[in-house]
């Protein structure tokens, strides 16, 4: 299948994206042809999201032009497929088509049924287009958002952009979309795919465009692409070869700063086994103190749940569960608390602050005891000279505990909630993406603490989406796959793409 | 120390205590329009006493909205609370030694039933309230067969009639709930907790918080205060009137509501609430002195607690406008003000 023939439905051309500090997209060009099924990958901030959404006109761009051949439409489908979910698969199609008289007119839902079975037949098996879409399948919803994008087709010719469509697929849903999606190419629409699952971008594409770092660093025609030079485009490291990669900024070495954890005779800060809960099932896990143990994994494979489960926040079992050798049953934020395990959750705004509280009362919230005396009461010059004393240690900007934590930048305002984290000198600290949203400043700092907190003996957990994150702070990395520990990479073996590979379960 | 004279500046600004300023005005207005009426010390005393009960009502209300749950029953709360120490006095002719417990811990215990009708059946606070207040109102009528309970204990009526330095029992009651409520909202790890739950009960949850706990101790001691108002209500008239406690709920929202707008900008608390309360209530008495129909009361409780909304987000949009480019400047110099960055005064 090659479809060089004829112009291209889309062309993008120098797209160049800026924000405060950072380059998203550094002047990247694409071309999609008739019929062509044309991937975009990379990694989280490699500029894909950053493309689409100038694309969809979420963004405008700061330079560089988009051309839609005459007479082409550009359709999307996003992630979360926008449907309405009480609504059957028929109502959904129907709310895009204008009902003529004013949408007071009334329809006729035999008629309206009818056409809805037409639109998904196109895909596949016909399934019941009268029940609410919330009750089918994800790859059924998936196949009335692609027919709703289509309904709506009066051009000639279309480009069909779906943005990590398979997100909330099962494997072998996938299979039934990438079926519509051939037909869909087969009738000569040009399709923009963007995932971050390699194998699938391999078995669907008819080219390959990889962007790292905001450019684009290849364009190939699939079938002159494997899993290895893939993984070598998309971490920078050419031909797959495992370079190792050194970490991202010069002053987070915690790595090298920090002595050697205890010898594995002293029993482990945490030791959980078989721990299961939300997308995680089977986790084993022993944290040491003064080691920092990073949980890598593509979005799904239970990454981002693993800190707040070890913290009982969420519902979770486990067949065995130990904090230094000592069982812990009945977990919850407050007996972790009391047992030395701090967390500091990734949704910072809604879980890890309260954002009417000055920084002083969000930094002394979960252990007010140090700050209280007599009857009852709060010893308000020991609880200023305390955050002021915190706000200095994590260098936070301005010096100013009396402000509201929300009027602080999101940096500062994690800074504040890693220092709250390890005021009381945890055994264990648990972090679900400590540096998101975070500038590069904050990032140092906040490493910077890390690895002190881990040189005073406190085993410490990092979940987080960022690779080059993890190969700078961690000691050694588990990597998320399906719900359960699909590797452990240290030493030689921790490199970016070891972690890459492992994640998408490539050999 | 110009830090000081902003600190002294902001305190005074028109957004900290508009109430105050409120205030003065009225005071003006009243004086000329109505001077011979107005300008009376048995008017102020009876204003003094008459909004004491409302007082603690609003107080009712403001713990548990502290902690994240608005009480729409705070009216029939009082009122129920009215007509059982009424009927514990009046019918089954029990001593005040037995009857005022026996209110106040019955009113603890509609606290505690709303509390696990909010935190266990997962009921919305306003929805699971405003079912307690018709249930209320339901036990009322047949407690009281919807009549007024006469003949009460004469006795009974001392306790909200007698005068201690010239000033009426309910006030220093009033004033002894103001204190420990003021204390324990602002100066107690068991308060901070309680506005952490009412701010974000989530992030409240993951420091360690017992959400659900302080959710139902701040409506049950919300339903005592209420119980404490009806039993002080059924004193004054010394009878039960099942048509007196519902008119409670509005004045006691609109002092909540009005005093979240006052000295602690943004927060429900105690002294905002109490001069709230008594801003209003001159407001409606000058109206009353004035000649002014009854019916201007709910009228002017309703645009109050209406604009004192609209007042506090207002407020919450100027702060973040005024604050936006303050946040990231001058990072040295700690500053000594509350909500500094906010203050724009």
């Amino acid at each position: 299948m090659t479809h060089e023939i004829g112009r291209p439905l889309l062309r993008v051309r120098g797209m160049l994206k800026m924000f405060p500090g950072l380059v998203a997209l550094d002047r990247v060009s694409l071309d999609v042809h008739p019929g062509e099924i044309v991937s975009v990958v990379g990694q989280n901030g490699s500029g894909k999201s950053t493309l689409v959404k100038i694309l969809a006109g979420v963004y405008a761009a700061d330079g560089g032009r988009v051309e839609l051949a005459e007479g082409t439409g550009l359709h999307f489908i996003h992630q979360d497929l926008a449907l309405v979910p009480e609504l059957s698969a028929a109502e959904n199609l129907a709310l895009m088509r204008g009902t003529g008289a004013g949408g007071l007119a009334p329809f006729h839902d035999r008629r309206r049924s009818e056409r809805a079975r037409e639109l998904v037949a196109r895909f596949g098996p016909v399934f019941d287009v009268d029940v609410p879409v919330r009750r089918l399948t994800p790859a059924q919803r998936a196949v009335v958002a692609i027919s709703r994008a289509l309904d709506g087709w009066t051009h000639s010719a279309n480009v069909l952009l779906l943005d990590e469509p398979t997100e909330s697929l099962h494997r072998s849903e996938v299979d039934v979309l990438f079926e519509a999606v051939r037909r869909l190419a087969a009738d000569g629409t040009g399709i923009v795919f963007v995932s971050h699952r390699l194998d699938e971008v391999l078995g669907l594409s008819d080219r390959i465009v990889v962007l790292r770092d905001g450019h684009k660093v290849a364009d190939e025609p699939a079938h002159e692409v494997d899993e290895s030079r893939l993984i070598g485009f998309i971490t920078g490291a050419e031909d797959g070869a495992a370079v190792p990669t050194t970490p991202r900024t010069s002053s987070s070495g915690p790595r090298e700063a920090r002595a050697e954890p205890d010898a594995p005779a002293s029993p482990p800060a945490l030791r959980v086994r078989g721990l299961g809960g939300g997308s995680v099932d089977g986790l084993d896990l022993d944290l040491r103190p003064g080691e920092v143990v990073g949980v890598a994994g593509v979005l799904g494979s239970g990454r981002e749940a693993v800190p707040s489960l070890l913290y009982g926040a969420g519902e979770a079992s486990a067949d065995l569960f130990e904090v230094t050798g000592a069982a812990y049953a009945d977990r919850s934020p407050a007996a972790s608390l009391g047992r030395g395990i701090a967390f500091a959750p990734g949704d910072r705004a809604h879980l890890g602050i309260v954002r009417e509280f000055t920084a002083r009362e969000n930094l002394t919230l979960p252990q007010l005891g140090t700050v209280t005396g007599g009857l009852g009461r709060i010893l308000s010059r020991r609880e200023r000279a305390e955050s002021d004393l915190l706000l200095t240690e994590y260098d936070v900007r301005p010096h100013r505990a009396e402000q509201r934590i929300s009027l602080f930048s999101g940096g500062n305002q994690q800074k504040i909630v890693l220092a709250r984290a390890l005021r009381d000198h945890p055994r264990v600290l648990l972090l679900d993406e400590p540096t998101q949203g975070v500038d590069v400043g904050a990032k140092a700092t906040i490493y910077a603490a890390i690895g002190r907190a881990a040189a005073d003996g406190t085993a410490v957990l990092v979940s987080s989406s960022d690779a080059k994150e993890l190969l700078a702070i961690c000691d050694r990395v588990v990597v998320m796959r399906d719900g359960r520990a699909a590797a452990m990479l240290q030493g030689d073996d921790l490199t970016e793409h070891r972690l890459i590979a492992e994640g998408y379960g490539l050999p | 120390m110009t830090s000081r004279r902003a600190e002294i500046r902001r305190a005074l600004s028109f957004r900290n205590i508009s109430a105050i300023y409120i205030f003065i005005v009225l005071f003006v207005v009243f004086t000329v329009w109505i001077p011979e009426k107005f300008l009376q010390v048995g008017v102020w005393r009876s204003l003094l006493d008459a909004e004491a009960l409302t007082g603690i009502a609003a107080i009712a209300a403001l713990i548990p909205l502290v902690a994240g749950s608005l009480n729409l029953a705070v009216g029939a709360q009082v009122g129920f609370s009215a007509i059982l120490a009424a009927w514990l006095l009046g019918v089954a002719e029990l001593p005040i030694a037995v009857e005022l417990p026996t209110v106040l811990l019955a009113g603890a215990l509609i606290g505690l039933v709303t509390g696990l009708i909010i935190t266990k059946l997962r009921v919305e606070p306003i929805i699971a309230t405003l079912g307690m207040s018709s249930i209320l109102l339901a036990g009322m009528a047949w407690v009281s067969n919807s009549q007024q309970i006469l003949g009460l204990d004469p006795a009974y009526r001392e306790i909200a009639t007698s005068r201690f330095l010239g000033i009426t029992v309910p006030v220093w009651v009033l004033l002894a709930v103001a204190i420990v409520t003021w204390y324990v909202l602002e100066r107690t790890p068991v308060g901070r907790r309680m506005y952490a739950v009412g701010f974000a009960p989530d992030a409240a949850h993951l420091a360690g918080i017992g959400v659900d706990r302080l959710r139902i101790g701040s409506l049950v001691a919300g339903g005592a205060l209420a119980a404490l108002a009806g039993a002080l209500l059924t004193s004054r008239l010394n009878a039960g009137d099942p048509t007196v406690g519902p008119s409670f709920l509005l004045p006691a929202l609109t002092a909540v509501f009005l005093g979240a707008t006052q000295f602690r900008a943004g927060r429900f608390n105690v002294l905002g609430t109490i001069v709230a309360l008594y801003v209003l209530a001159v407001g409606i008495k000058g109206l009353q002195l004035a000649g002014l129909p009854r019916w201007v009361n709910d009228l002017f409780y309703g645009l109050s607690l209406i604009l004192a909304v609209a007042l506090s987000q207002w407020e919450k949009r100027e702060k973040r406008a005024s604050a936006e480019p303050e946040a990231g400047a001058s990072p040295s110099a700690p500053s000594p003000t509350r909500d500094a960055a906010g203050a724009g005064g």
